[in-house]
């Protein structure tokens, strides 16, 4: 009798490097498990597109198809259509950004303008510079192309410019490619950038030279206090990513990047070779949609249910969680960032948390380094404000029965004592 | 032939992907079969669903907590629905590696020096404070830590020395209240299947599991198809053959299974088999080891799970 050797993947000899080291992680199995129906997932942040008008979109489209005819079903120019530039410029403009409908590219959500970004930029071994933690699909739109991602921890006004500076000074004048920022209600760490912090920024990339890329999905989602200047709004070198996906809804794929003409120019280049143009047919339709004030309706009902379920978890962490626990205190956009102590492993607790019928983020997938272990990332925008108050009071059950645990551990003096958390 | 089989799978446990995946193999197989066949995911309606459809048999494909501890097979017997593979005691022996190994110990069948801690061991009576004893206890480091209870390797970390030990145990009983540090034997990863129950139990060919580089032959390289390599027959002497053999069917009988079981082991560099632990519903999935098996031993998918369910059935 021979030994056959069973091959289920004959390509896997094939891949290339970037692509053969990623694996199905740990976390990615459980949330595989979390797919029941009692389960109160306050992991995904997805947008309450229930709120959307579905007769208005499907009017949108209508109108869209009836009207533009061969336009919405024919290619268009890789850098979008000139109707929606020019929507999008007069968004921007609500929110005191001035630009022509020429220094925009519609992209296939914000987060293609990463991918775009990255390639444009990126040789193995560069270096890019972001907030600590910051936006997981930035992470994973980066590492395709190889770079060395530094974060730069934030505090409550955002990204710590005394940290920044000093990451600054090693990498020198010129040492990174660019320097990746979300100022409003940044995901995950639901902090907001102060308008001092923004203008300290703007300074320090230009004495480095460096640019900086703002990443605004939230803006529009703010619930309490007044807005914040973008950072694109002070500075026109800023390159600028913006999205549909949150104040319309993400399903269109639709978003946008502002850059100064060079780069332009370059990402489009990139762009034509990607996807030789985005959806006319997402277009189209959005340009409707945006016509009249209705979406205005909309989005402030959006905000407003946001901020009731914020409200719903922020309660409930007071009422539930222990006091070594820490969160975020958002002012807009869908995410607490709760930290626990610093022995705490939050992706090994996962798995109770699931037994218990919640989810959530763990802290380390939003490093590059391995750091954030003891923090999560809770959503509030997707579940009702009672699912949320029992998802935390689940929660911290879970947690309070780890903190036994480990307290057990460090009583015995069994556990190494760990100092390093994240913000 | 048209009998009304219901297929268990999904369910609560974490491992209902792959739970869902070996109970949609089963139920194509089943209908290709001849059987009326009835794909149920278990909910809280399931006692109702069950009642009111009044299938003749139940073909557990639920994996893990609830499916292979003895739970589902608990209720079944209540209900009067024969089911396939082991009964209750023996899904609940299987289930818990701890007792598996205290029961193979007892009949001297060979698995590896073990350590089991529970949560409250830890949190009532101070049992972090004798983790220095680990070591000694269980002849030294690198060791396996896991969860007492759990399947398809969840929570399964190598700990090569004891600073690294409290970490994997907090791991361990993130998965369950008990915790297993098992010496660490150094081989060849062995899965043996057996079909049937007593002295005609066939034993099918050993799969030999070949880790990937990363380390483990854990939860992702279970379920990611070619991360691991396998072989089928595993490449062992026609001698070690028989002795891993007549380990299994060994196993299979203490711990009193009947229709399917499925024996993991490693064969340390001297060739002697040591007994990880004993399933009680093993995976059927593309890349499961039964089906491998199976077909190494000229068996189709669809044989094994008609043999099962005939079984079931014989038990009306």
């Amino acid at each position: 009798m021979g030994h056959a050797r069973i091959v289920f993947d004959r390509w896997s000899d094939r891949y290339s490097d970037c692509i053969a080291g990623v694996r199905s992680s740990a976390v990615r199995d459980l949330f595989a498990a979390a797919s029941r129906p009692d389960m109160i997932s306050l992991s995904g942040g997805m947008p309450a597109v229930d709120l959307v008008p579905a007769e208005a979109v499907a009017s949108a489209a209508r109108e869209a198809v009836i009207h533009e005819g061969a336009a919405a079903l024919q290619y268009g120019g890789s850098d979008g259509r000139l109707k929606t530039r020019e929507l999008v410029a007069d968004l921007m403009a609500e929110i005191g950004v001035r630009l022509k409908p020429s220094d925009l590219l519609i992209t296939a959500g914000a987060q293609q303008g990463l991918d775009l970004l990255a390639k444009t930029f990126v040789n193995p071994g560069d270096v890019i510079i972001t907030e600590g933690p910051t936006y997981v699909g930035a992470l994973q739109a980066f590492s395709a192309y190889q770079p060395e991602i530094r974060c730069v921890l934030m505090d409550d006004e955002g990204m710590r410019m005394d940290l920044l500076e000093a990451e600054l000074q090693r990498v020198g004048v010129r040492g990174a490619k660019f320097i990746y920022t979300i100022p409003n209600f940044q995901n995950p760490g639901g902090v907001t950038m102060s308008p001092e912090r923004r203008r300290r920024l703007l300074e320090l990339a230009r004495e480095y030279d460096i640019p900086v890329v703002e990443d605004d999905p939230y803006g529009r989602l703010r619930f309490d206090g007044g807005h914040m200047k973008p950072l694109r709004s002070l500075d026109d070198e800023v390159i600028y990513l913006g999205t549909f996906s949150k104040i319309f809804a993400p399903g269109l794929r639709l978003g946008w990047m502002a850059a100064p003409k060079p780069i332009l120019a370059k990402v489009l280049l990139v762009k034509q070779a990607a996807d030789l143009c985005g959806s006319n047919f997402a277009q189209v339709t959005a340009e409707r949609y945006f016509q009249g004030t209705r979406w205005r309706r909309t989005l402030a009902e959006l905000t407003r249910t946001y901020a009731m379920r914020r409200d719903a978890m922020l309660a409930a962490l007071d009422e539930h969680f222990p006091p070594e626990a820490r969160w975020s205190k958002p002012d807009g956009g869908f995410f607490v960032w709760v930290e626990l102590p610093p022995y705490v492993d939050c992706s090994t607790m996962l798995a109770e948390a699931v037994e218990r019928g919640v989810t959530y983020a763990p802290g380390d997938g939003f490093f590059p380094d391995g750091r954030g272990k003891n923090c999560m990332r809770l959503a509030f925008c997707y579940a009702s404000p009672e699912a949320i108050a029992e998802g935390v009071r689940r929660l911290s059950e879970v947690v309070e029965d780890r903190l036994e645990l480990y307290r057990a551990f460090i009583a015995a003096g069994a556990l190494p004592d760990r100092k390093e958390g994240a913000a | 032939m048209s009998e009304k089989i219901a297929v268990l799978m999904g369910g609560r446990s974490l491992e209902r992907e792959v739970s869902l995946a070996s109970g949609r193999r089963v139920c194509d197989a089943l209908t290709s079969a001849g059987y009326y066949v009835l794909p149920l995911d278990v909910t809280s309606d399931l006692v109702a669903t069950l009642r009111s459809e009044r299938p003749d048999a139940a073909y557990i494909a639920l994996h893990g907590k609830y499916g292979e501890d003895g739970t589902i097979q608990e209720l079944l017997e209540f209900l009067g629905i024969p089911y396939t593979g082991p009964g209750v005691v023996s899904c609940t022996l299987s289930w818990d590696k701890s007792v598996t190994k205290h029961l193979l110990a007892e009949k001297n069948i060979p698995t590896p020096a073990w350590v089991t801690l529970t949560a409250d061991a830890f949190k009532e009576m101070g049992a972090a404070t004798a983790l220095d004893l680990v070591g000694d206890a269980v002849g030294g480091y690198p060791v396996a830590v896991k969860p007492g209870r759990q399947g398809s390797a969840l929570g399964l970390t190598r700990v090569d020395s004891a600073d690294d030990l409290a970490d994997a145990l907090l791991a361990a009983l993130s998965f369950d209240s008990s915790a297993l540090i098992e010496k660490w034997v150094e081989g060849v990863e062995l899965a043996v299947s057996v079909l049937g129950e007593g002295p005609d139990a066939l034993v099918l060919p050993a799969v030999e599991i070949v880790p990937p580089t990363s380390g483990l032959y854990d939860f992702s390289a279970r379920t990611t198809p070619g991360d691991a390599d396998f072989f089928a027959p595993a490449r062992i002497t026609a001698q070690i053959a028989e002795e891993v053999a007549r380990v299994a069917r060994e196993v299979h009988a203490v711990l009193g299974c009947r229709d399917v079981s499925r024996v993991d082991l490693v064969l340390d560099e001297a060739g002697h088999p040591y007994v990880l632990e004993c399933n009680t519903s093993p995976g059927m999935t593309e890349t499961s080891l039964l089906p491998m098996a199976a077909e190494a031993a000229d068996m189709t998918f669809q044989d094994v799970v008609s043999r099962l369910i005939e079984a079931a059935l014989s038990r009306r």
